[in-house]
């Protein structure tokens, strides 16, 4: 999948995979692949601004903390993001349907 | 090891193009290697040998280039938050300190020999409201800068912007600071050396003044990089 497409959409998505819980950088960006079968192909050290930025923004919080025996700075979700998040499912949903409601339906019957 | 040498040379790569506060890049860079190291020992477990899987993970990083454009932005605008923070508080601590000064060695003021003129009643307003109005604009950019952090608005963008709200309010301010003291030199120089101590508060407030307008020129620097 072309990164252009996914840029637009990458706050919903890193917002998603801390939904779970909090993560490392590096586990983000496993979650990321393995939640699209491998199909979000995205320079993965663009992932580390944009957690940043949900982190300017209040979305997400990070702190350094020991996870296996190593310092990694890891990333949770705010209550602002959670409600980012929940918001970003509902305009997902909401537009999926009407896209689906168009493209899905196979040939359009030929007009009289 | 030669594969450590792939991502050293990447990370130190990276480290030459960005400008902006050590803490924070320190902190960008420090990811940026764990990041680098977690990708290349999942390579490794995938049957690479180390160099071939620190080159794939150097690779799925991204050009060097393009990544240092973005943690630039990054570091452009934490410097411009810092900034804009120092502002806020500083600059009003700043007035009120040289105006518990002024009261404490002076009092009120002498009236002047004849009415001053409008113009200076003008300047003597606009440079006491200042410090308030220019708080106020950092306080308003810091929360509109929030807002937009979260649309799809560029971190390099939002670090100009900060950049220029720091340049035009510490220009505001310093603009008051003098206009005032020239007025006042003008109109009854001997006035600024009526005490020691206040003479010192001002000088004290005009490095802070500087100071601050060497700080707003800095996000302006690393916001353009």
């Amino acid at each position: 999948m072309k990164s252009d497409a996914l840029r637009g959409h990458l706050d919903a998505l890193l917002l998603a995979t801390l939904d779970g819980g909090q993560l490392h950088g590096y586990a983000i960006i496993e979650a990321l692949q393995r939640r699209s079968g491998g199909a979000l192909d995205l320079p993965t050290g663009t992932v580390y601004p944009a957690l940043r930025r949900l982190e300017t923004a209040g979305l997400v919080a990070s702190e350094w903390s020991t996870v296996g025996g190593r310092q990694r700075r890891t990333y949770r979700l705010t209550k602002a993001g959670q409600r980012a998040l929940a918001a970003e499912r509902t305009a997902w949903r909401e537009f999926t349907t009407a896209i689906e409601g168009v493209l899905g339906g196979g040939p359009w019957p030929a007009q009289a | 090891m030669a594969g450590a040498g792939v991502i050293d040379d990447y990370v130190t790569a990276l480290d030459r193009r960005l400008r902006g506060p050590d803490p924070v890049k320190e902190d960008l860079l420090a990811e940026a290697r764990d990041s680098l190291h977690d990708a290349a020992a999942a390579h490794r477990g995938e049957g690479l040998t180390e160099d071939a899987a620190q080159r794939r993970a150097v690779a799925e990083f991204g050009p060097v280039t393009t990544i240092a454009r973005e943690y630039q932005g990054l570091l452009g605008l934490a410097y411009g938050v810092r900034t804009l923070r120092s502002v806020m508080l500083v600059l009003p601590l700043a007035y009120l300190m040289w105006e518990l000064n002024r009261k404490f060695w002076i009092g009120s003021w002498d009236a002047f020999a004849a009415p001053p003129p409008e113009w200076y009643l003008m300047i003597a307003r606009l440079n006491d409201t200042s410090a308030w109005f220019v708080a106020g604009a950092a306080v308003l950019a810091l929360l509109i800068g929030r807002r937009l952090a979260r649309t799809t608005v560029s971190t390099m963008t939002l670090a100009r912007l900060a950049g220029v709200v720091a340049v035009v309010a510490v220009g505001v301010s310093l603009l008051g600071n003098v206009a005032i003291l020239a007025a006042t030199a003008y109109l009854d120089a001997p006035r600024l050396l009526m005490s020691p101590p206040v003479a010192a508060a001002t000088v004290v407030s005009f490095a802070i003044a500087l100071r601050l307008a060497v700080l707003a020129r800095r996000c302006v620097v690393f916001s353009s990089v």
